[in-house]
């Protein structure tokens, strides 16, 4: 019997070890690493803290990223192709910052693993009875002499630190009556639920991007509806409305909205910057706002081809006119309809009119022409008519499943370290010997902890044991008298 | 109502500046001066006495008490007079973190006995208090990101406290590392500088915890998107990272004593940049 375990046991043993996996798992179960990983982390986040980081858009379009590197050239100089070459410029995309992340996970996997066990071990089956030498070594320690038996000195004990939140065990032997009162002893778990929740963070931030969209330039005109593409989900923009202070810093942006899933309407709602619209998942957050030229396109025979708002969401590269794009897709047209520069006498748009650039089927321009409000204008067989000026909300529309994981990690997070820290364990040990004269000799004795120094919880502990013990005399000792020169 | 909030942060700074002259007073041994005179006059031959050097150091404890109460009354008036809390600007928030300094330093003093570590803490609080003198202290209407009073009012109590925690654990770190590398018997013992320093941060570093959720919460409701590797918040969890090393550090074999304390001494740096960041880098804080 005992050869056949041996034979299943020793080869898997030789397995785990051949392929190295006990020096992986040594490799990542350090505390070592866990501090290096940390500094390197910090260090690379600080380099995206002190260099200008390119926005993801830009780096993704190789024109727009030349030009970006343009003008950080001005600043950095020489250096820049260097801290280009080490994703300098884009840290937080960088290989080298996911793996740190990903080295972070295992390490913390692993380290939670290894302890698990053993942390476990110490919560449910700690040890009751200690050796001599435990009491005599313990860091902080006491001898106290009692006047009554040991079965009526550990009843005291025992009621005593119940009553101070320690958990009590006793174990009774021949010779003497040994004792065990444990605080909070599951705050251990403390580091556990801190280092977990961050791999959930984590994970919530990978589900987010998976599972999620986003669309930042979410645009809606007023008296008009826009769907969200991906979903059932459509908005229309009732109104939407400003506010300043005097000195002329913005107070107020909001937008009042109905919002409609497969066209029936299921909440009317305002927007605003700090109250977003939340349904189904999806969230909309005020972002921007802006002009929005309402237009009519009629053919020659009347019949309208285009009756709504053309949101000016975008600007003309020369000086910042603000622009919108009118599709006629039946006729393969596109026409841009630009608005007055904001703020100043435009020479060329003035207030009340609208510019035209009309684009033919091969993308190339047209017809230029200038609306002025109210009057229609007949181009190509087509009547335009800038009717009047309205405006436009940009939305950011937002779906994150992985949201909620992260709140809750945040908080268990958080709860873990004021567990771990306010809330620390205390184990204290006790051995109860009577004599033949029916008095108690009890030795008490915590040992020290590597976080934070027991001393002021054992001093009150040893003050209740002395009293419940009616003690005569009390021995103390600590290693650097810590325990007892400051009672 | 605003002029009395600006009496009362002046009479904060001649507070915080008087008690760092009397700790310093308290701390002289006078037998010093008796040799320095020596070219002069003669010697001034009377040593003070233990008893004045004592009182010496307890009125400095009571003006720095003042200074706190001072501050306490600054941010209070100008709160009313604003509408709502201490933190739409510089200026407001030099003023919070000096006041978040001083409380958490009172605490500590008042349990561990440390007048060693005004020398430290006092002039920092010095520091942001005439670096608030510097700044408008006009009370400008909130912008709407901003308007989210309750989440912002805790996002910034929290920090405050957080920021003054880190303060007192720099001062402790470096009494320490003083400590180790010279012969001064006025210190406390490392044991005891070990402890201020460990249990400050423990309560800096949750909070910090909080302030950066709480920073994120915020961002997810005004901007849609809870971390956006903005320069200010990955600059807090770059000091926030730092305190959890000097937390791993402390317990292991080789990084304990003077090279945790280095931890602690960086973090404060990152505090700092932290704080000031505003000039470093643009982003979503910038209007702070
Ligand atoms: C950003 C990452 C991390 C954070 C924020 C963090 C946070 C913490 C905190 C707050 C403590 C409690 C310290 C104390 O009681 O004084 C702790 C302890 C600990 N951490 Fe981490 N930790 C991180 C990463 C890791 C990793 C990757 C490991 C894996 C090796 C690790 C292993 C440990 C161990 C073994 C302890 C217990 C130390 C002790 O009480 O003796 N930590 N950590």
């Amino acid at each position: 019997m005992t050869s056949v375990t041996k034979r299943i046991g020793a080869p898997r043993t030789n397995l785990w070890e051949s392929l190295g996996f006990a020096r992986v798992w040594g490799f990542f179960r350090s505390v070592r690493l866990a501090l290096v990983l940390i500094l390197a982390l910090a260090a690379v986040l600080l380099i995206g803290t002190i260099l200008q980081q390119v926005p993801p858009s830009i780096r993704a379009d190789g024109a727009a990223y030349e030009q970006w590197l343009e003008q950080a050239r001005l600043k950095y100089g020489p250096w820049t192709d260097l801290l280009e070459h080490l994703d300098f410029f884009s840290v937080f995309q960088a290989p080298y910052f996911r793996a740190l992340i990903a080295l972070l996970v295992i390490n913390i996997v692993v380290c939670t693993l290894n302890r698990w066990r053993s942390i476990s071990i110490t919560v449910f089956r700690s040890r009751v009875r200690m050796t001599d030498g435990f009491f005599q070594h313990a860091r902080f320690n006491a001898t106290f002499e009692s006047p009554m038996p040991a079965p009526e000195a550990a009843r005291r004990m025992k009621r005593s630190l119940s009553f101070a939140r320690y958990r009590v065990n006793t174990e009774t032997g021949a010779q003497s009556i040994a004792l065990l009162a444990d605080k909070n002893r599951f705050s251990v778990y403390g580091t556990f639920l801190t280092h977990l929740s961050i791999v959930l963070i984590l994970a919530g931030a990978v589900i987010g991007g998976v599972f999620g969209f986003k669309d930042p330039q979410f645009v809606v005109a007023e008296d008009s509806t826009r769907g969200v593409a991906g979903t059932e989900l459509s908005v229309r923009l009732e109104h939407f409305a400003d506010e300043y202070y005097l000195d002329g810093r913005p107070k107020d942006f909001r937008s009042e909205v109905t919002l409609f899933k497969d066209g029936q309407e299921v909440k009317r709602a305002t927007i605003r910057v700090n109250s977003p619209l939340r349904y189904d998942g999806i969230t909309f957050h005020q972002s921007f706002y802006g002009q929005t030229a309402v237009m009519k396109v009629e053919d020659s025979g009347g019949r309208e081809l285009y009756r709504g708002g053309v949101p000016l969401s975008w600007q003309t590269r020369d000086g910042g006119r603000p622009a919108g794009l009118l599709t006629l897709s039946e006729q393969g047209i596109s026409v841009w309809v630009i608005g007055p520069r904001p703020g100043e006498n435009d020479p060329l748009v003035r207030p009340g009119e609208m510019r035209l650039e009309i684009y033919n089927p091969d993308g190339d321009v047209d017809r230029l022409e200038t609306l002025t409000q109210g009057e229609p204008k007949e181009i190509d067989g087509l009547t335009f008519t800038f009717e009047r000026e309205s405006r436009f909300t940009g939305l950011k529309v937002v779906k994150d499943p992985g949201v909620t994981i992260i709140w809750v990690a945040c908080t268990l997070l958080v709860l873990g370290i004021v567990v771990l820290f306010y809330f620390p364990r205390r184990r204290a040990w006790a051995l109860l010997t009577e004599r033949p004269d029916g008095t108690t000799e009890v030795k008490l004795a915590m040992p020290s902890q590597r976080n934070l120094s027991p001393a002021g919880d054992f001093r009150r502990l040893r003050t209740r044991v002395g009293r419940v013990l009616l003690s005569t005399s009390a021995t103390l000792r600590s290693k650097d008298g810590e325990g007892g020169d400051r009672a | 109502m605003l002029e009395l909030s600006r009496y009362a942060f002046i009479a904060a700074i001649a507070a915080v500046s008087a008690a760092l002259a009397l700790h310093v007073v308290a701390a002289i041994p006078w037998r010093g001066f008796s040799v320095l005179s020596l070219a002069g006059r003669g010697a001034m031959a009377t040593e003070a006495s233990p008893a004045f050097r004592a009182t010496t150091g307890r009125f400095a404890i009571t003006l720095g008490v003042n200074a706190f109460l001072f501050l306490t009354a600054a941010l209070i008036l100008r709160t009313i007079e604003a509408g709502h809390g201490p933190f739409s600007n510089m200026y407001e928030f030099s003023l919070a973190f000096a006041w978040g300094t001083l409380a958490i330093y009172l605490y500590f003093d008042a349990r561990y006995r440390l007048p060693a570590m005004a020398f430290l803490v006092l002039p920092v609080a010095l520091g942001l208090l005439l670096y608030a003198t510097t700044l408008s202290d006009e009370i400008a209407p909130l912008v709407p990101a901003l308007q989210n009073d309750l989440l912002l009012t805790i996002h910034v109590a929290v920090a405050i406290l957080a920021y003054g925690a880190f303060t007192v654990a720099f001062g402790a770190a470096v009494l320490y590392l003083i400590r180790s590398h010279s012969e001064v018997d006025w210190l406390p013992s490392h044991s005891v500088l070990d402890e201020v320093t460990y249990r400050s941060v423990m309560v800096g570093f949750p909070m910090l915890a909080l302030v950066i959720i709480l920073g994120a919460v915020w961002a997810e409701i005004a901007w849609g998107a809870y971390w956006s590797w903005d320069p200010k918040e990955t600059a807090s969890l770059v000091t926030w990272l730092i305190y959890g090393g000097y937390l791993h550090a402390r317990v292991m074999r080789g990084w304990s004593g003077d090279r945790s304390a280095w931890f602690v001494v960086g973090g404060f740096a990152a505090t700092m940049f932290t704080y000031f960041g505003n000039y470093f880098f643009s982003g979503l804080h910038s209007y702070a």
